[in-house]
């Protein structure tokens, strides 16, 4: 891209570096007030059951317990991170880990000891405790008491209604929650040269974020503060103000630094009863979970299982693609975001290979037993593109034609109609770019077809993944923005996003500093804060750099333009005739004679301030980021261990704002993605519903001697929607490597991994069962 | 209970004597953040699984969730921010600040005093044994690259520098 920049595009030094080095940034967890009580939450043992009684007059001789709340003390208002579907607490508890009750005591000792003493008599109900079963008819209800909506809105469904089908989310009798199709797969099969079909299966996996998440509260004159480890500081400052009762404006939600967040540090009971507790007792209070809490008490990507069917001709065109997908919803009654993740998932895949005329994609979002279900990193697209992306590579193999080559042969174009954005066209596909900049990164040419001529136990492959993924163009969300020029000229910009390590506040400046002609160092201001901060629905689905981006760029030019109306009238002249740069504004033909910013604020009296806000829905362009996965592997066939040689993760950015961050975003999202490929599962036993991995060590994450120097490649060829060019990028990167990984062991060793993760008694099992098949 | 059970430690913590009465079962990491306040020091998992919570007792990188604090009765304790503050950047803190080494900043305390006890015992050292000496400390965000290199790099400089 040939513009020339000041600020963007240059790897500058992260706003919150220093502070994070120095252990000075106070993440929710680190807050500490005088007078402080600790709060812990009493835990559900069973999967299933309904509090027969509770007792808690116990508790209260302990000296040192300040409070307790149980089901019977907290208001019966609905809130929730996705729609208002839970209580504080409730009679039914539905996963074991569910919130049971809740006490304040002087310190974390004292309150380890009072929940232990509460008496609890719990009424096993059945469980189900997988999502195929669970669909079937006949199945357990996972959910017995379905909460009163109190607003019930056109198009919702009633509560008499839900359950009435079983276990399935959504209101379809024995149908899937969602089912995408176009033209006719029974014709695309029979016209097909190949078909491959496969069953595919994904474990749960939790975030890991290393921040266990807390929350400080304070209730003083009917207001209430909570320092909170939550991506969605509006959507807690709203539901503790439903639940307490107060009008929004009382209620101030801090969520400026996160330890980690990946998209699952969302409003949750631990907060709200937080809030409770600091006004029953008075006195500011204290929920900071332990590593167990955080696994349980969490959102997790699904466990899935795919029923996948696909065709293609010999000239390399997809004829045909069917696919059932069992997605383990978790316990959430109205079904939480589970719909709309089984939307992304039967949508996204169909999207990226547009030219497959025949489609049909059902997707059974099944309540169960188990912890939440939410968006992690990767939403929707990394539990779908693991199974296309495998049977992509097997179709292209099928037909003797090179993987990169069949894909792009099908994908999407510019300009194309989005099933995952229904009248909505795409804006730039430059996935053709990442794929091609990707395969010469990793010498693509050295890849022998399978088998792959290496003798010995040591067989070595390459693989590769194309992918599509949210780049932030998503018109759920919404973004605001504001930049204020203060009497002394400084600019400063307000952003209710909270840093959860993405470092979207340096980006922002960096895109404000860039209008504004001034250094990133230049541009101060806070995030998160909703006490300071105008509304953001958050750091999801890589939005802020796209969303709050265009809302920061508004606001900033909105001031920019002020300002020079301001200088106008000052100097005598036009707008046209002036220019702003490094705290001044002078006229073109005297670039000599600055006016400093605080001149002209001066003149206006105050302040400037310009707002900006973003929500998609009105545009008919829609952005998506593309990216493509290359892995180069060694697969040792007597110990089914898979190493990582190489790999290299190419994506599609529009343009990189500070290219050091980009770089740093593909890079941990590459890391993390590895771990879902080869070594993270969360685990639960069938029978009882109780986790089995909830500790730190014991998930499996990457360590620093698991992870490969990985490869970004960054292709900027722009994104018209956006002020400079920009895509989020901080997901997708995650999202291709299970696939690549996969196709790379089979290029490798000849067999298809159709389950993650991809541990050596799978690679193990299938190399027998290729065996077998072969004698 | 014998939790409750209090005993008067002394600790020298970054240089400076602290004396206080503890229960049996608190952690040195619970007395960092919960009683001094230096909240630098970071806790993920409670069982050292992490590395998170690393410190410097005696000049050696130990975790913090798994030293009673009456253990650490004599001790000298170096935390994240004994090593340097934002007006004196020890080498180490100014490689991550600068090179986005420190995504989230959870695990940076943890990483960088476990570095820092590396470069202790091993002024020079290669990049496997850098990777090595990590290995006791998990991130989450960055896939270890750019710590690395924060490392290899602070190392240089502190050798130009001595």
């Amino acid at each position: 891209m040939s513009e020339e920049f000041f600020t963007v595009g240059k790897s500058v030094a992260p706003i919150y570096g220093i502070e994070k080095a120095t252990g000075q940034v106070r993440f929710p967890a680190d807050v500490n007030l005088p007078n402080m009580l600790w709060m812990k939450i009493l835990r559900s043992p069973h999967a299933h059951a309904k509090i027969a009684a509770i007792d808690v007059s116990d508790v209260l001789k302990i000296p040192g317990v300040a409070a307790v709340l149980t089901h019977k003390d907290v208001p019966e208002v609905l809130f929730g991170p996705y729609q208002n579907e839970i209580y504080p607490l409730d009679e039914e508890l539905r996963f074991v880990g569910d919130t049971v009750a809740a006490v304040a005591a002087e310190d974390w000792n004292i309150a380890e000891q009072a929940i232990r003493a509460i008496r609890v008599t719990y009424e096993s109900l059945p469980a189900v405790l997988d999502a195929v079963a669970g669909a079937a008819p006949g199945a357990p209800d996972a959910v017995l008491h379905y909460p009163e909506r109190h607003e019930i809105k056109p198009g919702d469904i009633r509560p008499d209604q839900l359950g009435a089908f079983g276990n399935i989310v959504g209101l379809k009798e024995g149908g899937p929650t969602v089912v995408n199709q176009r033209g006719d797969v029974e014709r695309g099969f029979a016209d097909s040269d190949v078909v491959v079909q496969r069953v595919f299966r994904q474990s749960e996996v939790n975030a890991v974020s290393h921040e266990p998440r807390a929350c400080v509260a304070v209730y003083e004159n009917n207001r209430c503060t909570l320092w909170c480890s939550v991506q969605d500081p509006y959507r807690l400052q709203g539901s503790a103000a439903r639940v307490l009762g107060l009008p929004m404006e009382a209620v101030r939600v801090v969520s400026t630094n996160l330890g980690g967040a990946f998209g699952v540090k969302v409003t949750g009971r631990f907060a709200i009863l937080c809030a409770l507790l600091a006004r029953q007792t008075g006195r500011p209070v204290k929920v900071w979970f332990t590593r167990e809490e955080e696994s349980l008490d969490s959102h997790n990507r699904s466990a899935l299982t795919h029923y996948v069917k696909a065709g293609a001709k010999e000239d390399g065109y997809l004829t045909a693609l069917q696919v059932r997908t069992f997605q383990d919803n978790g316990y959430w009654p109205f079904g939480g975001l589970g719909q709309n993740i089984a939307f992304a998932i039967s949508t996204r895949p169909i999207d990226l290979y547009h030219r497959c005329p025949n489609v049909k994609w059902e997707v059974f979002a099944v309540r169960t037993n188990y912890p939440s279900t939410g968006p992690y990193r990767g939403r929707a697209d990394a539990e779908s593109h693991f199974p296309i992306e495998s049977v992509m590579d097997e179709l292209a193999d099928a037909i003797h034609m090179d993987p990169i080559d069949f894909r792009l042969k099908n994908r999407l174009h510019e300009g194309d109609d989005l099933c995952s954005a229904p009248g909505k066209v795409v804006s730039t596909v430059w996935v053709e770019e990442a794929a091609r900049a990707g395969a010469k990164a990793i010498g693509w040419e050295r890849r022998s077809p399978f088998p792959a001529a290496n003798p010995g136990p040591r067989k070595k492959g390459i693989g590769m993944a194309m992918v599509i993924h949210s780049c932030g163009s998503n018109p759920a969300g919404t973004s605001e923005a504001e930049v204020v020029i203060d009497g002394d000229g400084r600019i400063s910009l307000f952003s209710g996003t909270p840093d959860q390590g993405s470092e979207q506040q340096t980006t922002l400046r960096q895109m404000v500093a860039e209008i504004f002609g001034v250094a990133l160092e230049d541009v101060h201001g806070s995030n998160a804060d909703t006490a300071s901060c105008p509304y953001d629905s958050g750091p999801f689905s890589s939005r802020t750099v796209y969303a709050t981006g265009i809302a920061a760029s508004r606001a900033a030019e909105q001031a920019k333009k002020k300002v020079l109306e301001q200088a106008a009238s000052l100097l005598k002249r036009q707008t046209r005739d002036l220019d702003v740069g490094k705290h001044a504004v002078w006229i073109h033909s005297e670039p000599s004679r600055k006016l400093h910013l605080s001149d002209v604020i001066s003149f206006a009296g105050g302040s400037i301030s310009g707002k900006g806000i973003h929500n998609g829905k009105e545009d008919r362009l829609f952005a998506y980021g593309f990216a493509a996965a290359f892995a180069e592997v060694e697969v040792d066939v007597e110990t089914g261990e898979v190493k990582i040689l190489r790999l290299v993760s190419s994506h599609d950015v529009g343009r990189a704002i500070n290219p050091m961050i980009v770089e740093g975003q593909i890079l941990g999202g590459a890391a993390q993605g590895l771990g879902y490929a080869l070594t993270e599962g969360f685990c639960f036993d069938p029978r009882t519903g109780t986790a089995l991995n909830q500790w730190f060590l014991d998930l499996r994450t990457p360590s620093i001697l698991d992870i490969p120097d990985i490869e970004p490649v960054i292709v900027e060829l722009g994104e018209p929607t956006h002020p400079f060019g920009a895509k989020g990028c901080s997901e997708i990167s995650y999202v291709g490597v299970a696939p690549a990984v996969a196709n790379a062991i089979y290029n490798a060793a000849g067999i298809r991994l159709t389950e993650l993760p991809m541990t050596p008694d799978r690679v193990l099992k299938a190399l027998q069962e290729t065996q077998g098949s072969v004698r | 209970m014998d939790v409750q059970e209090s005993h008067n430690v002394t600790l020298k913590i970054n240089g400076e004597v602290r004396q206080l009465g503890v229960d049996s079962n608190w952690t040195l990491n619970d007395v960092l953040r919960n009683r001094l306040d230096l909240t630098g020091t970071k806790r993920a998992c409670d069982y050292g699984g992490c590395g998170s919570c690393t410190v410097l007792m005696d000049g050696v990188d130990v975790y913090s969730c798994s030293i009673l604090a009456v253990e650490a009765e004599g001790k000298e304790i170096l935390t994240i921010e004994g090593l340097g503050d934002s007006e004196s950047l020890h080498p180490l803190q100014k490689s991550f600040a600068l090179s986005y080494a420190a995504q989230c900043g959870w695990c940076t305390p943890g990483m960088i005093m476990s570095a820092k006890a590396l470069l202790n015992r091993n002024p020079n050292p290669t990049e496997a044994e850098v990777r090595a000496a990590l290995a006791g400390v998990l991130c989450r965000c960055t896939g270890y690259t750019s710590i690395v290199k924060a490392v290899l790099d602070a190392a240089s400089t502190m050798r130009g520098a001595t």
